[in-house]
């Protein structure tokens, strides 16, 4: 069995595949990148937005958070331009169920790290006779980010996952292309082994970063009354 | 834009045969995750050795690797290596159930380690055996401290079965949109199946908040 393995399509295969790695970690971080302001313009409407805006923005986040990715990605790519008439890109269908699934989880966690602030917070720039405006941006949201490190780095490791399920839609990333590559030369058990490795690798690398950030400027919960943030849920 | 939904109707006994497989994926996942869940827990809840370590590796490397590609490399490596065929269905599910292990393991070590340590020191003085006070002190408190987030893992689950579809498994979600590139009514079938999803998934988590808030109140 193990004299027969062939690992020689890899090394020919090389750049398609490191292509669709650069891809996938693009795809990683534009996603998140644009899930953060995402998530916390919804959190916005559901804390301050009224039940004009409330409502909804909660429907969308409990339609996006129950219901799996690849089914939001097909139903964007194959069904909204049926909807709008525009017919986007694979990639731009991609990118944007993705973004806007990640954004929904941001949004739940963003809402409970805000709550999280104790109202006295609140009070004590409304005394000062601080604006609205500064008070969040300048008082809340710099206590806001060590609470939810450790939330927001789980989501970033869940967001390299589900960039896999991308692939689908014909975007090349990491996947897909392993696919293409399988079809050709049919060596599954190196191609499929190698590239699970390389995931392996990129996620304990993210892993670490997201933990030496959350070690560097994570919140240690001693002083502060419990905050619950709830763990990130594993992104499947 | 013309829309009709009455061709989803019309289809329904072959979305309810995607269902029945969208269900026995997660079951398969389930019968295979829930007890290995146990056994890593178990492995891990020992500080060091050399289970501790074969678990915590297990569950790094499985908590790291999407699904996608685990179930890619069951469904083309499994037949090569075991030398028989398997079907889709059976690889995918296992690769589900051994990422459902890995989690779950994470899950009842958290429960597991939310009991306060005065209840072990207590059995203890009470000179309860062991095995006693596995099942009789600290299980009993520990299932309960893990069952929201266990809850909310089968929600996650769930939604990972969906990816079975890509290995050509038919169940709810490669089903319709087979049906809708047949028929051309991607929208009515896609926009269906979203809701379906939504309407078995959505109960399951509501009920685990609702639980999660019991216990935050009754934890005071």
């Amino acid at each position: 069995m193990l004299e027969s393995l062939d690992f020689s399509a890899l090394l020919k295969y090389r750049e398609p595949l490191a292509w669709g790695l650069i891809t996938t970690l693009w795809l990683t971080f534009a996603a998140f990148a644009m899930a953060i302001p995402g998530g916390l313009l919804l959190a916005f409407g559901r804390l301050r937005g009224g039940p004009l805006v409330n409502l909804p923005v909660m429907a969308f986040v409990d339609l996006m958070r129950f219901t799996p990715l690849l089914v939001q990605a097909v139903w964007i790519h194959f069904a909204l331009p049926v909807l709008t008439g525009v017919s986007l890109s694979a990639t731009q269908s991609g990118l944007l169920a993705l973004t806007l699934h990640v954004s929904a989880y941001v949004c739940d966690i963003m809402r409970s790290g805000i709550t999280a602030i104790p109202p006295g917070q609140w009070e004590a720039a409304k005394a000062l006779g601080l604006p609205r405006r500064p008070t969040f941006f300048r008082v809340i949201l710099p206590q806001v980010w060590p609470l939810i490190l450790p939330a927001l780095s789980n989501i970033a490791v869940s967001t390299f996952k589900l960039t896999a399920i991308l692939g689908i839609l014909a975007v090349d990333d990491l996947m897909k292309v392993t696919n293409r590559v399988n079809n050709i030369v049919f060596r599954p058990v190196e191609i499929y082994t190698a590239v699970a490795l390389i995931y392996l690798a990129c996620g304990l690398v993210l892993s670490s970063i997201a933990a030496r950030i959350e070690r560097r400027y994570g919140f240690v919960q001693t002083e502060r009354p419990s905050a619950v943030i709830p763990k990130a849920q594993p992104a499947l | 834009m013309n829309l009709n939904f009455s061709i989803v109707w019309a289809n329904l006994p072959a979305l309810w045969e995607g269902v029945q497989i969208t269900l026995v994926s997660f079951v398969i996942a389930l019968v295979i995750g829930l007890p290995l869940g146990v056994a890593l827990c178990g492995m891990r809840l020992r500080k060091t050795g050399f289970l501790a370590g074969t678990a915590r590796v297990y569950v790094t490397v499985f908590r790291s690797i999407p699904e996608m590609v685990l179930i890619f490399w069951m469904f083309y490596c499994l037949p090569p290596l075991l030398g028989f065929r398997v079907s889709g269905l059976f690889s995918g599910s296992l690769a589900l159930g051994l990422v459902t292990g890995a989690y779950l393991c994470e899950i009842f070590r958290g429960g597991v380690q939310s009991v306060a340590k005065g209840q072990w020191e207590a059995a203890r003085a009470l000179a309860l055996p062991r095995s006693a006070t596995w099942l009789r002190v600290i299980a009993p408190q520990a299932a309960r401290l893990a069952i929201p987030p266990f809850v909310n893992f089968m929600t996650e689950l769930l939604k990972g079965t969906t990816l079975l579809a890509t290995i050509g498994v038919a169940d709810l979600a490669l089903k319709s949109y087979v049906l809708g590139a047949q028929t051309f009514r991607y929208f009515e079938f896609l926009t269906a199946i979203a809701i379906a999803y939504f309407i078995i998934i959505f109960p399951i988590a509501r009920f685990a908040e609702h639980i999660e808030r019991r216990l935050a109140k009754a934890a005071g």
